[in-house]
Formats: C-alpha cells, sequence, structure tokens
C-alpha cells in the first residue's frame, strides 16, 4: 500500500499550534476557576448533623467498651421518641435549591469556566484547521475508528489510522491531563476530564444531602444494636497469659 | 540543646517539619532554632515558609517572646491580609499578654465571619480557663460540644475540667465519650477506671476494677493499672456485698497484681530488698 506523504508544514502551522493552543487554554482555565472559585459555606446546623452521624457510628462501633447504663443513655439521647437527636421532625432543605441564588452563580460559574471555553475553541479550531490530517497511529486500526480519529475528513479510502486536526484536538483536550498535573500540581481546574465527570453528577451532587434519610438509617443501625459488655473476663484474660509464661 | 544553633537551614526545616507532623510542641527549641537559623533564611524555605511562621508563633506565644510573635503576625498578615487564622494568632498574642476583653472582642468577630470555625470558640473556652471560671468554662464547653460533637479535644477539656470541679460521674460521661472514639488508649481506659474508683462504692470499684483490667491488657507495662486491679480488687474481696465465690477469685487477683508488681521492680532494681509492698499499698487505698 502506497503511503500518503504529508505536507511537513501542517507539522508547523496546524500540529504544534493545536498542542500549543489546547494547552494554554487549560491553564487559563485553570487561574480562571480560581479566580472564579467561592468558597463553600457550611451551615451551622449540616455541621452539628454530620457530627451526630459520626457520633453515632462510633458509639455503635465501640459499645462493648463502655458500660452498659452508659451505652442505653446515649441511645436515649439519640434514639429516644419524643425528642431525640434522630428522630427530630426537620423542614424539607431541598426545595428553594432553585431560588438560592448562591447555587445559581455557582452553576454559571461552572459553565463559564468549562462549558463556554470547549464549546469556543473546540468550534474555533474545527473551522480554522477542519481537513488537515495531522498525523498517524503507529498501528493499523479497524474501519469503526474512523468516526472517532477521522472527524472531519470523509473519505472513504483513508486508513483509519491516520488522525485529522479536528480529532487531534480532541485527543489533546482529554490527554494532557497528566502534562497539567505535572505543570500545575494535583486538582487543577484545567482538568477537563474531571470537569466533565462533574457536570454529568452535577444534578445529584449539587442537591444538599437530605440529613432525613441518613438519621433515618442511623437511627435503625442504633436501634438493633445489642449492647455486649465486652470485659466481663477480662481479668481471666491478663491473668493466665502472664502467669503461663 | 547547643548543636541545634550549628544546624544548616535545611536541616533545621526538616528538623522542624518533623515536630510538626508529630505534633510535637517543643517550644524552646523551635525559637532556638528560629534565632540561630531560620531567621535569616526564611526566604529560602518557599512554600513552607507560611507554616514554619505559624509554628514558631506558637513557640513564641508559648514562652512569651511577644517581638517575635509581632514578627510572624505581620509577615503572616501581609501574605494573608484577610485569613481568619491569622487572626487567630492576633487574638492569642493579646490572650498572652493577659488582654482577655481585646482577645476576646477578636474571636467574637471571627466567630460571626465564620461560625463554623471552631478555632476561635475553643480560644474563648480556654480564656475563660486561663481566667479561672472553670463553672463558666464548662457551661461554655458543653455549648460548643453540643455543635462539634466529635471533637476529641473538647471531651477530653471538659472531663479535666469536670474533675477539677469533682463532678465525677459526669467526668466519666467525658471519659467514656474518649473512649468511644479511641479504645484501643489504654490511658483512657485507666482514666475511666481512676474516676470511678475515686467516686467509690461497690459497683464503681467492680466497675474500675474492669477498666484497669483493660488498660493493662492494651498496654501491659502500665504499672498504674496494675496498682490500680491490686486496689481494687483487695476492695472488692474487703467489701460485704462480695459472694464469697467472687471473694475467692478477687483474693487470687490481688496476689497475682501484687506478684506482678514485685516482679517489675526486681526487673528494674536488682537490689530491691524491700518486702513491705503491701503495706505500702495499703496506704494508697480508699478507704
Amino acid at each position: 500500500m502506497s503511503d500518503l506523504l504529508v505536507d511537513s508544514q501542517i507539522r508547523g502551522w496546524v500540529f504544534l499550534p493545536i498542542v500549543v493552543i489546547t494547552f494554554l487554554v487549560g491553564i487559563v482555565r485553570h487561574y480562571i476557576s480560581i479566580l472564579l472559585a467561592s468558597q463553600k459555606k457550611i451551615e451551622l446546623q449540616q455541621l452539628q448533623d454530620s457530627q451526630v452521624i459520626l457520633r453515632s457510628r462510633l458509639l455503635r462501633e465501640n459499645s462493648r467498651f463502655i458500660p452498659r447504663s452508659s451505652f442505653l443513655m446515649r441511645r436515649h439521647f439519640f434514639n429516644n421518641e419524643e425528642n431525640g437527636y434522630l428522630t427530630q421532625k426537620r423542614p424539607p432543605v431541598t426545595q428553594n435549591m432553585m431560588t438560592d441564588p448562591t447555587m445559581m452563580t455557582d452553576m454559571l460559574k461552572g459553565n463559564v469556566t468549562n462549558v463556554l471555553p470547549m464549546i469556543i475553541i473546540g468550534g474555533w479550531i474545527n473551522w480554522m484547521f477542519s481537513g488537515f490530517i495531522t498525523t498517524r497511529v503507529p498501528f493499523p486500526l479497524t474501519l469503526r475508528f474512523k468516526p472517532m480519529l477521522q472527524r472531519g475528513i470523509e473519505l472513504m479510502h483513508l486508513d483509519a489510522s491516520w488522525v485529522s486536526s479536528a480529532s487531534w484536538y480532541f485527543l489533546n483536550v482529554f490527554g494532557l491531563r497528566s502534562i497539567y498535573a505535572l505543570v500545575l500540581g494535583e486538582n487543577n481546574g484545567a482538568d477537563q476530564a474531571r470537569q466533565m465527570q462533574d457536570q454529568m453528577s452535577g444534578a445529584a451532587m449539587a442537591m444538599p444531602p437530605d440529613p432525613k434519610v441518613a438519621f433515618k438509617a442511623e437511627w435503625e443501625a442504633l436501634e438493633i444494636i445489642d449492647h455486649q459488655w465486652g470485659l466481663q473476663e477480662v481479668e481471666n484474660q491478663i491473668v493466665y497469659p502472664l502467669n503461663s509464661c | 540543646m547547643n548543636d541545634l544553633s550549628n544546624l544548616s537551614w535545611s536541616e533545621a526545616r526538616d528538623l522542624l517539619r518533623t515536630w510538626r507532623d508529630d505534633n510535637d510542641r517543643r517550644s524552646e527549641e523551635v525559637l532556638q532554632l528560629w534565632k540561630s537559623v531560620l531567621e535569616y533564611n526564611l526566604n529560602k524555605l518557599g512554600g513552607e515558609k507560611f507554616s514554619v511562621l505559624e509554628q514558631v508563633c506558637l513557640a513564641a506565644l508559648d514562652c512569651y517572646q511577644i517581638p517575635t510573635v509581632d514578627y510572624c503576625i505581620k509577615q503572616l498578615s501581609n501574605e494573608f491580609p484577610s485569613s481568619l487564622r491569622v487572626k487567630k494568632y492576633y487574638a492569642m498574642r493579646l490572650e498572652a499578654q493577659e488582654c482577655y476583653d481585646d482577645a476576646l472582642t477578636v474571636l467574637d468577630s471571627l466567630i460571626k465571619k465564620d461560625e463554623t470555625n471552631n478555632a476561635p470558640r475553643k480560644r474563648k473556652i480556654s480564656i475563660l480557663r486561663a481566667q479561672g471560671k472553670n463553672v463558666e468554662a464548662i457551661k461554655e464547653l458543653t455549648e460548643y460540644l453540643k455543635i462539634f460533637m466529635s471533637d476529641i479535644e473538647g471531651w477530653q477539656e471538659l472531663s479535666d475540667l469536670y474533675i477539677a470541679e469533682q463532678d465525677y460521674n459526669k467526668a466519666a460521661f467525658c471519659v467514656e465519650e474518649l473512649i468511644l472514639h479511641n479504645p484501643h488508649n489504654h490511658l483512657l481506659h485507666q482514666r475511666y477506671a481512676d474516676i470511678r474508683y475515686t467516686q467509690g462504692g461497690y459497683d464503681n470499684v467492680e466497675l474500675a476494677r474492669g477498666y484497669y483490667c483493660q488498660a493493662l491488657k492494651l498496654n501491659q507495662n502500665n504499672l498504674r493499672a496494675l496498682y490500680g486491679v491490686y486496689l481494687t480488687s483487695s476492695s472488692i474481696a474487703a467489701s460485704p456485698k462480695c459472694t464469697a465465690q467472687k471473694k475467692k477469685e478477687m483474693l487470687k487477683l490481688v496476689d497475682w497484681a501484687l506478684l506482678e508488681i514485685k516482679k517489675r521492680y526486681s526487673v528494674v532494681k536488682d537490689t530491691f530488698t524491700d518486702n513491705n509492698i503491701e503495706e505500702r499499698l495499703s496506704v494508697l487505698q480508699i478507704s
């Protein structure tokens, strides 16, 4: 099969510029997201809830180290019918999400730093560098890879291992991740793949976790615990092994 | 102490880092390192500069070196002008100089800015403690623990305060909480047993015996717990509530504990010839 000869100017004017542009855009995005980042405010109530959950979990796990009466006292505090912490009634908190202005600005900032550059730069690159064959992967590929690697070039007979400029851009967007980690440190804002994941689960994540569900689960788990006093026979455990040796 | 001054700045940095990671306070050594080496090499530290400054600031507060404290705070606030953490150090400086009212106003403003930050609240309680207002400190601390329930330091402090006020039942509750958080620390079990033993009464002493045994199980070298086992079990054996069967067991435990204690002493000191250990133990006994 005769090989294609690619003009070396393509390397200088298409292949390398795409890498550089993608990289620089990532850096810029990192700094913009730092500028726009707003500190997440935690409500005092939320904090208290999480600490209560933590404490009741510890109570479940380590209850054998405290006397029975102490265990019952603590369980009563968490679980009693009238005013136990885990059985109290709470007004539902999930309703006001859309009206909460901080939520809206957070979403807007997310869009500004993630989606907009993706669309604008992607579109611009598609328009500017369309139709070039930039590189080729050094192994044969099946026809199914054609739409992935040869976006923007519809040539039936072109070998699938050639990569078009638009696809080269996408490969860069997702492939520069470790370079960013090297340059900007871990957890940087330039990481497109992570941002995409955030976007995917965004709807579910943004909702403040409903304490009611967690409380219900914790209440149930605490209710079925049977207190076992762990120090009953402890003197036998210390006396005999020591005596025998 | 003297070889601390001869370290190079990178060795000093590494030493400080180890201390920081291990939660080692060592204020005097830190201050000495700072004075002799690091003060002149501050900019070589790079990103670690500010952690070092914080550490030195705390050390200087411990040793009452106000000029050094001021220098550190100034450096930190130049870099982080609106940081609540740096403002907390400023409040601690005021506290060290016993300007408690000014410190309180600063801390109150910090709490107002960020309600979920527990550090200024804890400082407020420590001010009350420094002023000797134990009762108010207890009140504040219980309010604090209602929100920050899993703060181990808070529970520990509260148990100390209750012991100082001789409210042993509540102190025991706090230590129980500590045990729940960290069930493998023998000192906590020992502390709990101490409290129960101090309270007295058959049930409490029985409980104390269990916890002394547990402490001993976790750490076989805990001599205090061994003494505790001896004292509690002999007191149980002497109690009229004790059944004959139980009494036999207890006496066995007494003998064992005594034997162990003697063994410990003979290991430490070959020439240990004092056979009156029993007599001296009876002095410790609470009747």
